[in-house]
Order: structure tokens, then sequence, then C-alpha cells
């Protein structure tokens, strides 16, 4: 039991790392701001919330650990608050660059925009 | 072959994976056009590091790098919150 959850936490960081890389590449890759988001949130979801995810698995699978139960614990916490706070970060920053105009783009259409013309 | 010997082999191709992910973020924070940009790549990599911090917990066998990667993980969102703010409210940057 204890090795298949050991081998589980295994594959989630292997698969966490490969996100990063992606995400990371993305980052730099990318056009401009907006398109930019789509790839920092592969960097931060499959980058960070999986591997931490992860690690709490390994940890709660290993033997060779004096304080597992320690690390599984606050790895799931660390990774619970990732999950919540990198969406929350990520919308507050594309709506203050939006409302201060600091990104050159050329939308089809711009909804939030029209939403506050109407106000 | 213990459980043990498998993490140190397994470790070995976890930790260039990340470090190439930390340095391809760097590039961006150092060369982002706009403010949201470098704030966008400085996020990721704090939770990449966190992340890692976690990792290196197992790896060194010490609780205390945890405690340091749920502050890190704090500290990004609260970045996030006040440029935001700050950009909205135009006090700060351009």
């Amino acid at each position: 039991m204890s090795e298949v959850l050991f081998y589980l936490g295994a594959i989630m960081i292997i698969i966490g790392g490969i996100c990063d890389l992606f995400g990371a590449i993305g980052l730099l890759r990318f056009p401009n701001f907006y398109v930019r988001l789509h790839a920092a949130t592969v960097g931060t979801i499959g980058g960070a919330v999986v591997p931490l995810f992860g690690v709490g698995f390994l940890a709660l699978g290993s033997n060779f650990l004096p304080h597992k139960y320690a690390i599984a614990g606050a790895s799931f916490v660390t990774g619970i608050i990732v999950l919540l706070a990198a969406p929350a970060g990520a919308h507050a920053l594309a709506y203050a660059a939006h409302k201060a105009k600091l990104v050159q783009w050329n939308p089809k259409c711009d909804h939030l925009t029209e939403v506050k013309k109407h106000d | 072959m213990s459980l043990e010997d498998t993490f140190i082999i397994f470790m070995k191709f976890i930790i260039p994976l990340y470090l190439l992910a930390f340095v391809i973020y760097a590039i961006r924070a150092f060369r982002g056009p706009t403010i949201p940009d470098i704030i966008l790549a400085i996020d990721c990599m704090s939770f990449d590091i966190a992340a890692f911090m976690a990792i290196l917990a197992v790896y060194f066998k010490s609780v205390f790098l945890i405690s340091g990667a749920i502050t890190l993980a704090l500290w990004a969102y609260l970045l996030d919150i006040y440029i935001a703010k700050y950009l909205v409210s135009r006090e700060v940057g351009a």
C-alpha cells in the first residue's frame, strides 16, 4: 500500500515538472500579456498544485522520513492555498492591465469595454 | 532497492527540470516589456519555488522548509493583489 502511494506521488511530481517546463516556455514565447496568462495557468496549477499534492502522497507512502505526517499535511495545505490564490491573483492582474490600458493588442471583440459603455 | 534509493535516483531527473523552468521564468521577468508581465513571471517563479521547496523538504528530511513554502505562496498572492490595486487606482505604473 505504501509503495502505491510513493509511486503515485512520484508520477505526480514528474507530471508537475513537465507542466512547469511547458508553462515556462509558453510564458517566454507567447506574444502578449493576455495570451501569456494562459501559459501562466499551466505553470501554476499544473506546475505547483499537482507536485505539492504529489509530495504529500510521496511523504505518506515513504518509510524513511522522520516527520512524514507533518510534511504531508503541510504540503496538502500549501497545495490548497495555491489552488485558491493563483486564479484570483491572475484575474485581478488581468483586470488591472485592462483597466490601466498597459498592453498593446488588437481584439476582435472586447466585452468588458462594451459592458462599461452601457453603464 | 529501497524506497530511499529510488527517491535519490528520482531526484536526479527532477532537479534539472525545475531549475530549467526557473531560469526561463527569470528571463521573462528580466525582459518583460510591461509591469503585469514582470509580476506574472515573479508569481509563477514563487509558486514553483514553493513546490520545489516541498520536494527538497523530503530530500533533506526537514520539516522547516515547508513553512517557507506556505509563506512564499501567500506572499505571491499579496504581490498580485497590491500591484493590481495600485494599477487600477493609477498611483504607480505607467
